[in-house]
């Protein structure tokens, strides 16, 4: 194969100046004449926006903010690399990057460092040498054409026997994604019986879970945290299958190895302080949430979540145990509140929720006039409310005023949710809990009968029939979203199938206009824009 | 008291290691940079020779660290293990290039010997570090040239082969425990072996564990290591 690198466009991220540009010298010396630096993760999505690049090299530790590897996922995520852009992790340890033994994205390959250009050659030979090969397969998995890449692998796999894992593991990706789980299932226990590799024994325990069978799953990642104790990946499967068969104590206790091990994950933090918080374990709560804050800063993963529950975790140490040294838990929890107001937005969703968090821990302090004063804030800005609050949110506040003994507030809170969120069962079990109406219970439980009927008939075709089903949980349950978007899909649906339309255009314009309105952030808010972008469309063409 | 003296040494240990890590690594590239600046035949044979003391040692006062390193981290439970499928040929060509210009410089003949197609399974960046040792001592030591050869049965055994004198008798002597063979006349601390005896043992096939295995004579005339993984 002829080396060329004259027609690659490379970039290189790497905090220190210097070594960057050695870099360039060696790539240079190659024959590459089109390389770029920046120094940090966000100057490379940026710089992955404006241009394609055929090479990326980029250090493991850029600074305080993201690695590499959230870099590598978020330009995978985002679809902001080429599907055969080689992408080659520099790395100061031999084998710091490597905790990530079984995670879905990997580079193509660690390069530690320091090295010479003759080992950056030989490396990038192999890896274009790699990809070109294999980019009939990427190419469909970008696409998403399953069937398509499955094709692809078998005449890779004959034609070259040196790529062999690679292809297998995109097979068992592909038979994921074709939901042909027992073909996955086969795949990668054949691989472990011949020998145990990470992937492929994560891959067990996966499809294990998604058919349901969560003893064996649990197995599996036993196994694999014993196998692998540094693939953290496999606490975090652990803990969930343990949560999931009711262990919520040792599903603290995989996570606490893990965070001990490498503390600097946020959504892990999290993880532990929500289960700490379940099992009344609050000193373990505090710190998991403390260390959320403290790592998530600057990340684009931080939200107003972790500073809330770090607040609600000093507020339970104050009412809960008197012999704690209060000065300093008090000077904390404002420090938070202070962080929280700086670093987020003003919403009235995220100051509502900070100011019952301050009601209460004022509270907890003995101070009636600034509990007092923050409820009447978080009465104003309930009123002014103009987004949807989530389900977890929502729960979370009711039982906070409940406590501050404010039930009418609380109700109403949770009254709201209760409507917008009748269709996800675990929420309405847990809010059947704590509410006083039980009417609102049953008929949210109506509405959503009405809604899973509708739905089906949808599946079927029979669109009258499920226009006359969501009307019906649309009338009982007014504000629940998912059941107002379902009626506007299937009256858009209908119209496309019938020649006198308006009546039943207008009838979805109107539902989605006086939707209240979504967060941008919110789950639902590409569905509700592109069924907007089309009701708008077809009440253009039949006007 | 005691154990706990060790814990707070234990710690400074690898904090230390962990700055010069970083000093080293800036130290190491800025070499590196400078030395590929410098056509080496166009040196004068004692400039020749510093080349090769500047690249030898720096790369292994860099390897020596991050043994250390690694051996903490084994201690401590907290060594990624991460093994899979690795083509024999590709990576000991690339252990190869990583000492070429010190191979350049003292010009020295490295001979590879494997088949195209043999696959191995291990963890390639904990057996990289351990064979950079081995291979940088043997350059150190060789006449003329050195030879990385691999064999196959039911486990993979790679082997590193010069034409110097061999190792010393004491040091033949020593398998199993070559941490104690720290020899005030030569300098020499055994550390590379020891870390290459405890990779070797971290990986595991079934009930078969590996192993490393020192001899002289072998296919050179000189010293010869092997390493098998089962």
């Amino acid at each position: 194969m002829i080396f060329n690198l004259a027609k690659k466009r490379t970039l290189i991220v790497e905090d220190f100046a210097e070594f960057a540009r050695s870099v360039r010298a060696m790539l240079h010396s190659m024959g590459a004449t089109h390389a770029d630096i920046v120094y940090n993760a966000e100057d490379a999505i940026e710089a992955c926006r404006n241009n394609k690049y055929d090479i990326i090299l980029s250090d493991y530790n850029l600074g305080s903010k993201k690695d590499g590897q959230q870099l590598l996922e978020e330009l995978l995520k985002y679809k902001l690399i080429k599907s055969n852009c080689i992408f080659l992790m520099l790395t100061a340890e031999n084998t710091s990057a490597m905790v990530m033994g079984a995670v879905e994205y990997t580079p193509d390959g660690y390069i530690a460092k320091p090295f010479n250009g003759n080992l950056l050659k030989a490396r990038l030979q192999k890896s274009i040498e790699k990809k070109d090969t294999l980019h009939p397969i990427l190419r469909s998995i970008a696409n998403k054409n399953w069937r398509e890449a499955l094709e692809n692998i078998e005449k890779i796999l004959s034609e070259h026997p040196k790529y062999r894992m690679s292809c297998l593991r995109s097979k068992f990706h592909a038979y994921k994604a074709l939901n042909q789980l027992d073909d996955a299932l086969r795949l990668v226990t054949e691989i472990v019986s011949e020998r145990s590799v990470p992937w492929a024994l994560k891959g067990i325990g996966e499809i294990y879970y998604l058919k349901k069978d969560y003893t064996k799953s649990m197995d599996i990642f036993k196994t694999m945290t014993t196998e692998f104790p540094m693939a953290l990946e496999g606490y975090d499967w652990l803990a969930k299958l343990q949560v999931k068969l009711g262990q919520p104590i040792d599903a603290q206790e995989t996570l606490n190895m893990a965070v001990q091990k490498s503390p600097k994950a946020l959504g892990r933090q999290k993880s532990l302080g929500e289960l700490a918080e379940v099992n009344n374990d609050i000193s373990t709560m505090t710190e998991a949430y403390r260390s959320a804050v403290k790592y998530g800063n600057n990340s684009a993963f931080s939200s107003p979540d972790e500073y809330i529950k770090l607040t609600t975790a000093l507020t339970k140490q104050l009412s809960e145990d008197s012999d704690i040294i209060s000065d300093k838990i008090t000077n904390e929890a404002e420090q938070t509140f202070e962080k929280l107001k700086n670093n987020f937005s003003s919403t009235h969703s995220n100051l509502l929720r900070s100011n019952v968090a301050q009601a209460s821990f004022y509270s907890a302090c003995n101070e009636g006039d600034k509990t007092k004063e923050h409820l009447s804030q978080s009465k104003k800005h309930l009123a002014e409310l103009d987004e949807q609050i989530s389900a977890d949110v929502s729960l979370e506040m009711s039982a906070t005023l409940s406590e501050l003994g404010e039930k009418q507030f609380a109700n109403e809170i949770l009254n709201e949710a209760i409507q917008q969120n009748l269709d996800d069962p675990d929420f309405i079990r847990k809010a059947a809990k704590i509410t006083d109406n039980k009417d609102l219970i049953k008929t949210s439980q109506q509405a959503s009968k009405h809604n899973l009927q509708a739905i089906s008939f949808f599946k079927n075709k029979k669109y009258s029939d499920a226009i006359s089903a969501f009307e019906k949980a649309h009338k009982l349950s007014p504000k629940n979203i998912n059941i107002r978007l379902n009626y506007v899909q299937t009256l858009l649906k209908q119209a496309q199938n019938q020649t006198d339309a308006n009546q039943i255009i207008e009838k979805a314009d109107k539902l989605i206009s006086e939707m209240p309105q979504l967060a941008f952030s919110d789950k639902r808010y590409s569905r509700y824009s592109e069924l907007n972008r089309l009701t708008q469309l077809m009440l253009q063409q039949h006007q | 008291m005691q154990s706990k003296k060790e814990d707070i040494f234990n710690m400074v240990l690898a904090s230390t290691v962990h700055d010069m890590k970083n000093s080293l690594g800036m130290l190491g590239e800025s070499i590196n940079f400078i030395l590929s600046q410098i056509d080496i035949q166009s040196l004068n044979p004692q400039t020749k020779d510093y080349y090769g003391v500047v690249q030898y040692e720096s790369s292994r006062v860099n390897n020596s660290l991050m043994q250390l390193l690694a051996l903490y981290k084994l201690e401590n439970n907290q060594l990624p293990y991460n093994p899979n499928y690795v083509n024999l040929s590709d990576f000991l060509e690339e252990q190869k290039i990583k000492h070429l210009p010190l191979l350049d410089a003292k010009n020295i003949e490295c001979i590879i010997d494997v088949d195209e197609a043999m696959e191995g399974f291990f963890d390639d960046c904990l057996i990289a570090t351990a064979l950079e040792n081995i291979i940088g001592n043997a350059i150190r030591y060789t006449r003329q040239q050195i030879k990385i050869s691999c064999h196959q049965n039911s486990s993979t055994t790679i082997v590193i082969s010069d034409d110097g004198p061999g190792y010393p008798e004491s040091m033949l002597q020593m398998e199993g425990g070559y941490m104690l063979g720290i020899s005030q006349s030569t300098g020499s601390t055994g550390l590379g072996l020891f870390f290459a005896q405890k990779i070797a043992e971290i990986h595991q096939h079934k009930e078969n564990v590996g192993t490393i295995h020192l001899s002289n004579g072998g296919e050179l005339g000189g010293s010869q290591f092997e390493i098998t993984i089962p």
